[in-house]
């Protein structure tokens, strides 16, 4: 990822725009973060955030006409949040934050024609930033019409005490009998604001011409004004604020010799990009004060606490990944761009950007389709091309791959007895290591159907992708190509959500269709007999709306129910293997696969045989299609995970069950093969959360055997045996007793050992 | 740090060499960092004793440390 690329990806996340009410605010008062203290109680913070974006905050929020409160979410929900009253109740409950902090003073002068709110605004602005302001008001005192205020609304006593604290930040109040243009030449200044919200002499008037929109700024140079129009305007005193604000942003860059306009953002007047999701909030009345003096404290909390903090996080919300991380897209994509930029040091995000499921739910629920699984597959790919991806994130996976694509499992044949294929079952490589009878007799069953359906064991290389290794994939996909062609070029059914889209995807000659659309095509023997159940739609199949239709048209011919599941179809959630989350982060999958089982007291169906054990393991009742299909055969919905250890071996019976049918011997065992172990249920659950296969340990103790090598304990007689199996080390402690090696504890790891000396 | 990794249990001894391990040097590699860390060691034939607490525990961590770099 490189710069313009980050802020590609940070332009669609929408996250971090602003809520409604902040865009409708012509200071920018972030009133969301507002309205959140203040139901949380905390009047104090809520102080502190009018204070950071208003002018004189004693002042406005006792005057603010609340304009935000048009663009409010809430406004068709039970009514806008009153912030208007909200604002007055904090501001009379709480004090000021001591002392505003003035920069260093600047020589340029500043003259301000007027007292009115939008001349009072351009004097604390300019103030703030060290410009020595004189404020020029008409006898006896400054203020303009705030003066003629009620008590109720301003006290007199408040409007002292804020342009008191003015004067603390060197501005000057100088009384005069008319704002004219006399004034001017007696006065002079690098900069004059004249600020018609006051009385102003007709005189001056005259002279001064329309001002900017934007900036304000008239024709003559250094010349700037506003509040003009706004006596019957409904939002008379903030819009006001508003005009000395801009002006004074406009007043300062004219003083530095800066762009009036360059880089400069215009008031949203309540547009903004970010989404709120409002479908699940329920409508709540505005609370409305006993009494014409506004809310009192716990009314006021009540009313705030109608806020519903106005959020995107539509994706966050539903994965756990995203939830689990801390942040939302816009962020992660710093996280990502920032681990590829680092120089020195750890990578943070490597785990990050491998525990991605790259399941595609997060793009379909975004209003602006940001995908988390394309930026992370590109950082993967990005990893791998220079060399830096972490050779354990997904070693596991990368050799169930090899496995399962090599001789001992592989395998193309036409139908026994055929010498062509109209048709070719790819039942895909977990349902052949999962489901290995089931496969079998699914098989025969398109055989039913068509005699002439050839069969295809292999894995469709979805983990060479998944990891980020473009060129291993190309190379698997290429071997696959060759196999299709040599069987002429049938159309491929296969049994795996994901390796129907890898083909279509990656191989769409193969003009792969679901084995579910087959069947969903032809009578179905089974009759249901199960409870309504909970259909988990594979990941894999979010963009496959015919495989997930047929699939219900299938269930719908067996007349099975199903319960509802909220996270279905397009919006469908992973099992937690996908884009292999459960090799880079397992702890991670465990918890996405509890999530979605929580979501439905049903027992869950799915049609990936993947899904099946990823979402058992966390004890969930959980059947394959299969099961329902071939109830003679099926596995109870109790039944655990297949382990690795019996995946691999039962990839290896299948492809000799297959041989068996053409008369042919299954694959020569190897030697290591007839290693008899014994592994009590504590063993093999280490062995599983280690990804050590049987098969491994089966290898180290025959190597043993053959070359006398170990070490004995000197008690018992235990033994440990360790062997270097492609890039691991693996260790075994066993007991032999009539060639039967107990096995007691096995670990592994990656250092190699160089060799040791005393 | 000290580099010496040995386990509470050292009464193991190399088959077929048929003597005790001893603590002794050994070199570890991984991603191209090399460790000389002491182990125990068959003093005849030198294999090294990588025991499963060290696997699972410090050798682990570093593969994790390394493989981050």
């Amino acid at each position: 990822m490189d710069q313009k690329e980050l802020r590609d990806w940070e332009a669609k996340c929408i996250q971090e725009e602003p809520p409604a009410c902040r865009a409708g605010c012509p200071l920018s008062v972030d009133a969301r973060a507002f309205a959140l203290a203040m139901a949380k109680g905390d009047m104090d913070a809520a102080r502190t955030i009018l204070e950071k974006s208003m002018p004189l905050a004693a002042i406005t929020a006792r005057l603010c006409e609340a304009p935000c409160e048009q663009f409010c979410i809430r406004k068709d929900l039970g009514g806008a949040i009153n912030l208007g009253l909200l604002e007055r109740l904090c501001i009379r409950e709480t004090q000021p934050k001591g002392k505003i902090l003035r920069l260093p003073a600047r020589p340029k002068k500043v003259a301000v024609l007027g007292s009115g709110p939008s001349s009072l605004a351009v004097a604390f602005d300019l103030a703030k930033k060290g410009y020595p302001v004189s404020v020029y008001h008409l006898e006896p005192a400054p203020g303009a019409w705030l003066r003629a205020l009620p008590d109720a609304v301003l006290p007199a006593e408040i409007l002292d005490e804020e342009l008191r604290r003015l004067t603390a930040l060197h501005v000057t109040f100088t009384a005069v009998p008319a704002l004219d243009a006399a004034l001017i030449a007696a006065h002079p200044a690098d900069a004059v604001y004249v600020g018609q919200d006051d009385t102003i002499a007709p005189d001056l008037l005259a002279g001064l011409g329309s001002p900017d929109t934007l900036t304000f700024a008239l024709d003559r140079p250094g010349w700037f004004t506003g509040g003009m129009g706004l006596t019957d305007h409904p939002y008379r005193f903030i819009t006001a604020m508003s005009h000395g604000r801009e002006a004074a942003v406009s007043m300062d860059r004219f003083l530095q010799g800066a762009s009036l306009t360059s880089s400069r953002v215009a008031l949203r007047h309540g547009s903004t990009a970010l989404f709120t999701q409002t479908r699940d909030i329920a409508p709540l009345a505005r609370v409305t004060p006993a009494d014409a003096a506004g809310y009192t404290r716990p009314v006021a909390l009540e009313e705030a606490g109608r806020c519903i903090d106005c959020q995107c996080l539509e994706c966050v919300r539903h994965c756990v990944y995203l939830k689990e991380n801390g942040g939302y897209p816009k962020s992660y994509a710093r996280r990502v761009f920032n681990n590829s930029a680092i120089v020195q040091g750890a990578r943070q995000a490597n785990k990050f950007i491998n525990s991605c499921s790259l399941c595609g739910q997060c793009e379909t629920l975004c209003p602006n389709d940001f995908s988390m699984a394309d930026m992370c597959l590109d950082a993967r790919q990005q990893m791998v091309r220079e060399k830096r991806m972490p050779p354990s994130a997904h070693w596991f996976a990368l050799e169930e791959m090899r496995a399962a694509g090599s001789d001992q499992a592989a395998l193309a044949r036409h139908a026994s007895g055929m010498v062509a294929s109209a048709a070719l079952f790819f039942p895909g490589c977990q349902l052949s290591g999962i489901r290995p009878a089931q496969t079998l007799r699914l098989y025969d069953r398109l055989l039913e159907l068509d005699p002439q359906t050839g069969i295809w064991l292999d894995c469709c290389a979805a983990p060479a992708h998944w990891s980020g290794r473009a060129e291993e994939f190309a190379e698997l996909a290429k071997k696959l190509e060759t196999t299709w062609t040599d069987m002429g070029g049938p159309k491929v059914v296969t049994a795996c959500s994901t390796c129907l889209k890898m083909f279509r995807e990656h191989l769409p000659q193969l003009g792969a269709v679901s084995v579910w659309t087959v069947l969903a095509e032809e009578p179905v023997p089974a009759a249901a007999a199960h409870p309504a159940l909970a259909l988990s739609d594979p990941c894999t199949s979010r963009h496959d709306e015919r495989t997930r239709k047929d699939v219900r048209t299938l269930l719908e011919n067996m007349g099975q129910a199903l319960a509802a599941l909220p996270m279905s179809g397009e919006l469908t959630e992973c099992c937690g293997f996908g884009g292999l989350m459960d090799n880079a982060n397992p702890a991670l999958a465990r918890k996405v696969a509890a999530a979605r089982v929580a979501q439905s007291d049903a027992d869950f169906l799915t049609y990936c045989a993947m899904c099946r054990d990823q979402l058992a393991k966390t004890g969930k009742p959980v059947l394959h299609i299969l099961d329902l299909l071939f109830p003679e055969i099926a596995h109870p919905a109790s039944e655990p995970p297949a382990s690795i250890s019996l995946r691999r071996v039962n990839r290896r019976m299948l492809k000799t069950a297959v041989l068996e049918r053409y008369g042919q011997d299954g694959m020569p065992r190897q030697p290591w093969e007839d290693v008899r172990l014994q592994i009590s249920e504590s063993v093999a659950a280490v062995l599983e959360e280690r990804r050590i296969l049987e098969d491994d340990l089966r290898q180290v103790i025959f190597s043993c055997k053959e070359n006398g090598r170990c070490f004995v304990h000197g008690d018992d007689g235990r033994r440990i045996a360790s062997a270097e199996l492609g890039e691991v080390t693996f260790w075994v402690e066993y007991r032999e007793e009539r060639d039967v090696f107990t096995v007691l504890k096995a670990w592994s790891h990656r250092m190699r050992i160089a060799g040791g000396r005393i | 740090m000290s580099l010496v990794f040995l386990p509470e249990d050292m009464n193991w001894s190399c088959e077929p060499c048929g003597v005790p391990l001893e603590p002794g040097k050994v070199e570890l590699a991984y991603l191209g960092q090399v460790f000389h860390v002491e182990l125990p060691v068959c003093p005849k034939c030198g294999a090294a004793f990588v025991y499963e607490e060290l696997a699972q525990g410090r050798i682990f961590e570093v593969e994790q440390l390394l493989e981050d770099k």
